[in-house]
């Protein structure tokens, strides 16, 4: 539960931590760039500009060949030239091969990785924690039913049964229409975000089991508690016990590991959008795949900066996650599920 | 209860969840749009054909009846057919397991060499610049995407210096093991082998090396400030000894149920690290067989790589249970 | 170099060990802790020498300083501790580095390694918590034969190299590791390990070396440390409420086994404990600690029945008398004090708790003698001169009551 020494206990973590000051930054960072994507982002993150494809993020210039072609005399020449490719001010991260704008892309990907890993993590929670509470509570058959099917769960690779399931089940999007957007508040930014419905279903199904794992051990071990004890001899009935005495001591667990749970499905949405098995193609994980094919004739950046963009969101998340692991002291083992 | 009996126990055990295993893809026939034919066979497959491969799998038998077809024709190692690649399944898949173990093997050897000298030093050199490089590096190794880090190495060693390998499978451990009978010079073979495997064995070990370094620093943290320690080094005991035999032991015993734990993340991380170096192995057939509807060789390959992570969970346990003899008894 | 340039009494030849002025402070981020303060001793040949006090009051930090084991933000800060060994003396007789008087050598001023290499043959120590001192995933036996190994590659070696060849580095322990046959304990420590828990009573000990610590009872367990101890074959022995952990009918037992094997093995014993009851039944000589000072000190007669300072007299009354169960309990009123540096003031530490405190313990007390034949000593005004209420401190001086 949250008590007054569980915030006492954060404050003087934090203030002692250097490491949970960055990653509140950047947490907070990531969350803001999500939220007012269409303020922060200086173009459309779809829009191509043929002419402009390619550019070298500001500081760094590119020698590139170009080949162009020419009728010369009723024939086709083929002129290749060694030119200077020099950053362009409207582009500060440069562009991607089709001229599409690299920073309002990753600014517009930090709201499908954080969209995804929250969505994903409350879908997993909301199966898991109750399976894991209920069995937990009541041990016995239907508890090590529930464990049998963990053992069988854990046995498929979260990626694995992800892209095979959305392998299966296709690759469903909804569109959600942007407020800001509709409003009129940010004209020429695209009218709706593309959810990817399929991928929120499948992380969380497949990372359910941690939850799981969690809310069951908490709750055998908060069953021999004494007042859970005499809630029974008082009648209250099982439902009402594990909502109103086991959940709420179970908590704390839970949210360190829903914490470390986002960054795990930040990772894995971005290992399915690289190989292709997400509905939306404006993601990080997309954009490395995209670049992955211009690394070799020099243009390093279309790769590597949505990596970082993963990198530095899951660093923040995790450093978070050690801040209230270290704050709460749950007690829980090393860290659940990942790409 | 015997080391010999707790090992047997947890295979029976293991065995349970196989079977578990096995239902579920079974079960994925079924969750399948459309008819089950449609699992198993080409999209623009015949009618012909398509009765064919239903009067085949007995879809028009009652439901047991082709889950015990399904079963047996498994203990017999027949995994099904592929239509679309006209070939055995068992064949197609069990020619590409040998790539992905000798990649996950790897992989593990690199994580495992450094991260356990690393969480020792950080712990006992702590607030020291090592501890604060050990902690940074390890706290970037679980946050970085590991498709993204393999293309990272690419840009650097092989496209910017040109040292290593970046596609395939050229030279596989076997040849390796050739060479030092003579079929091969020795040397030769053993560097074109690394040329091809380490760049995705960093790819795909970081990520393990830095969860082992974090594990492994505060789970030392814990165990030296424990009686025991101070109780050994009282006692005379060589640091080493203190360190190494009774601290990192007890540390490892919990670092290796976490890693049981986490093995599903080293197989899912070699599918993709095989995607981002072309590296022939399982990973790149569960891709290739989703990109083609080849639903026989998904099934197969879910087999193969569930069993493989019961397989070695049993093994992870009876490591644990020789570490921690006690375990037994429990 | 000769004996510091304080003007110290002089070694006895029959001081095994002797402390002078150590300190030991921890400097934590509430500020700086002095848990040891100014604590002076000696310890004779085959005497058991009684450190009481209650916890908090600096006993263990004061066993650990003695074998080096402060752990971080603790450090020694002060004071010398004077070790017999004449082999060590020669060695380091002409170093100007290193304080040596006749047979005695400052172990403060020798190489970290020098001290490290006493641990075991010179030093052994037996900890509170038999059940936190074993470690739970390795055999007792295994675990005293490694104590029994120590003292054999100590002893395979002349004292002058000892502490170099004692190292063994991670290189030989992977290859101890891997090769069949070899590691650091050997069968016949194994053996040796045997003999000494049959030593110390354990039933079946060719069995029982191969069990856990976990199979094993708290009692028994408390005597498997003291094999473990006997296997350096030490000088001193380090009993750190060696019976606090355990049921009162062990207790005794364990305590005459350690007064056996000292009348066998002519050891000297460190006894810390808070039990008087203990201290009265074991001790030739006693040392009284209070917030980190050595309050009262003395033969055991000399500090039991002409005790000086309040606090002895309190922690005596505080004794439970099992022939005479009548409730006679009279627990000390009020909390060790916390012992941060800045929060101390220069008076009698005691003087919050005192019944008997005068204006005067407003300063820092200096060691008075009561009884130099009984070498009794004590750090209160009290021994110069009576109790006079028309002195006592108003009640509420520190504050009201000493909460």
């Amino acid at each position: 539960m949250v008590s007054a020494r569980v915030i006492r206990n954060l404050k003087t973590e934090f203030r002692n931590s250097a490491l949970a000051k960055i990653g509140l930054v950047l947490v907070v960072g990531i969350l803001v760039t999500a939220a007012f994507a269409p303020f922060i982002a200086p173009h459309d993150p779809t829009e191509q500009q043929l002419d402009q494809s390619e550019l070298p993020p500001l500081g760094f210039s590119e020698t590139t060949e170009r080949t162009t072609s020419q009728m010369v005399d009723g024939e086709i020449q083929t002129v290749t030239e060694t030119v200077e490719v020099t950053p362009d001010a409207a582009h500060p991260l440069g562009t991607d091969s089709l001229g599409r704008d690299m920073l309002s892309r990753i600014v517009y990907g930090a709201r499908t990785s954080l969209v995804v890993g929250v969505l994903g993590t409350l879908l997993a929670g909301l199966v898991g924690v109750p399976v894991g509470l209920f069995a937990g509570y009541h041990r016995g058959n239907v508890d090590d039913v529930l464990m049998r099917i963990a053992d069988v769960s854990l046995a498929f690779p979260s990626l694995v049964l992800a892209v095979a399931l959305i392998g299966l089940w296709g690759r469903a999007a909804v569109n959600v229409p942007d407020p800001f957007v509709v409003a009129g508040l940010a004209p020429g930014m695209p009218e709706s975000f593309v959810l990817p419905i399929t991928v929120v279903l499948v992380v969380g199904l497949v990372n359910w089991v941690w939850f799981a794992r969690v809310a069951r051990g908490e709750a055998l071990s908060l069953r021999g508690q004494e007042y859970v004890k005499a809630s029974r001899a008082l009648g209250a009935d099982d439902t009402a016990i594990i909502w109103n005495h086991v959940l709420p001591n179970a908590i704390t667990p839970i949210i360190v590991l829903g914490t470390v749970q986002v960054a795990a499905i930040i990772l894995l949405e971005s290992s399915l959008s690289f190989l292709g098995f997400s509905g939306t193609t404006l993601s990080w994980g997309f954009d490395i795949a995209q670049g992955r094919d211009y690394i070799s004739s020099g243009q390093w950046w279309i790769a590597s900066l949505p990596g970082l963009a993963i990198m530095f969101s899951v660093i923040g998340i995790n450093l978070l996650g050690d801040w209230l692991r270290d704050s709460l002291d749950p007690g829980i083992e090393g860290e659940g599920g990942a790409a | 209860m015997s080391f010999g009996r707790f090992v047997l126990k947890r295979s029976l055990q293991g065995l349970g969840v196989v079977w578990g295993v096995v239902t579920v893809v079974f079960a994925l026939r079924f969750v399948t749009p459309g008819s089950a034919i449609n699992a198993v066979a080409p999209l623009d497959a015949d009618q012909e054909t398509r009765q064919a491969i239903a009067a085949e799998l007995g879809l028009d038998q009652p439901l047991y009846v082709q889950y015990g077809q399904y079963v047996s024709d498994l203990l017999r190692g027949d995994m099904g057919f592929s239509y679309i690649r006209g070939q055995e399944v068992a064949g197609l898949v069990f020619a590409r397991l040998p790539a992905t173990v000798e990649l996950a093997l790897a992989a593990s050897v690199v994580a495992i060499v450094l991260s356990i000298p690393l969480g020792v030093l950080s712990a006992t050199r702590r607030n020291e610049p090592v501890d604060y490089g050990a902690t940074l590096l390890s706290l970037g190794g679980i946050s970085t995407p590991n498709f993204w880090l393999g293309i990272m190495l690419i840009l650097v060693f092989a496209v910017e210096f040109d040292v290593f390998n970046t596609s395939g499978r050229g030279v596989d451990v076997g040849d390796v093991a050739l060479s030092l009978i003579g079929a091969e010079p020795f040397v030769g073979t053993l560097l074109a082998w690394l040329a091809y495997i380490t760049l995705p064995a960093i790819a795909l070990g970081t990520y393990f090396m830095a969860l082992i370094t974090r594990l492994t620093r505060s789970g030392m943290l814990d165990e030296l400030s424990k009686g025991y320690v101070q109780a050994a080094q009282a006692k005379g005991l060589p640091q080493t000894l203190v360190r190494y035999k009774h601290a990192l032991r007890n540390t490892l015993i919990p670092v290796i149920t976490v890693l049981g734990l986490q093995l599903g993340t080293l197989i899912g991380g070699a599918v993709i690290t095989e995607a981002v170096f072309s590296w022939p192995g399982l990973g790149t057939l569960v891709i290739e067989s989703i990109n083609t509807r080849d639903w026989p060789v998904l099934q197969g390959s879910l087999i193969v790589i569930g069993t493989s992570f019961v397989f070695v969970n049993v093994l992870v346990d009876a490591v644990y249970a020789y570490l921690d003899p006690q375990v037994v008894n429990d | 170099m000769s004996r510091g340039a304080r003007a110290a009494p002089a070694l006895r030849s029959d001081d095994v060990l002797s402390v002078e002025d150590l300190s030991t402070r921890f400097f934590t981020e509430e500020g700086q802790v002095n848990a040891v303060e100014s604590v002076s001793f000696d310890l004779r040949d085959n005497e058991i020498l009684g450190i009481v006090g209650e916890s908090g009051s600096g006993k263990s930090v004061t066993a650990l300083s003695l074998i080096d084991l402060v752990e971080s933000p603790g450090r020694i800060t002060e004071g010398e501790i004077w070790y017999r060994d004449p082999d060590l003396a020669d060695e380091f007789r002409a170093d100007d580095a290193v304080g040596v008087d006749g047979d005695h050598v400052d172990l403060r001023t020798v190489p970290p390694r020098v001290r490290r290499s006493l641990r075991g043959p010179s030093f052994s120590t037996i900890f509170q918590d038999p059940m936190s001192s074993f470690n739970p995933s390795i055999t007792v036996g295994e675990q005293i034969a490694e104590a029994v190994e120590v003292q054999r590659r100590a002893n395979a070696n002349p004292r002058s190299t000892r502490s170099r060849t004692q190292g063994y580095g991670l290189g030989q322990y992977l290859i101890d590791g891997i090769v069949p046959g070899r590691g650091y304990t050997s069968d016949e420590s194994t053996e040796r390990a045997v003999e000494l828990l049959e030593r110390v009573g354990i039933p079946d000990p060719a069995e029982r070396v191969d069990e856990y610590p976990g199979e094993f009872s708290g009692g028994m367990l408390q005597r498997a440390m003291i094999a473990q101890a006997l296997a350096g074959e030490p000088d001193v022995l380090i009993a750190d409420e060696p019976t606090t952990a355990l049921d009162v009918t062990i207790q005794a037992q364990i305590l005459n086994l350690l007064r056996e094997v000292q009348a066998e093995r002519g050891m000297s014993i460190v006894l810390i404990t808070h039990d008087l009851g203990v201290i009265a039944e074991m001790c030739d000589r006693v040392c009284v600690m209070y917030a980190g000072e050595v309050v009262e000190r003395g033969t055991l007669d000399a500090v039991f029945d002409d005790s000086v300072h309040p606090y002895t007299e309190g922690l005596l009354g505080s004794i439970p008398d099992l022939e005479d169960p009548r409730p006679r309990l009279q627990p000390i009123e009020g909390n060790v004090p916390g012992l941060i540096d800045a929060e101390m003031d220069d008076r009698c530490y005691f003087a919050d708790r005192c019944p008997k405190a005068m204006e005067s313990c407003l300063e820092k007390p200096a060691e008075r003698v009561v009884d130099a034949d009984a070498e009794h000593g004590a750090k209160c005004v009290l021994a110069d001169r009576p109790y006079d209420p028309s002195e006592a401190l108003p009640e509420d001086h520190f504050g009201g009551d000493a909460e």
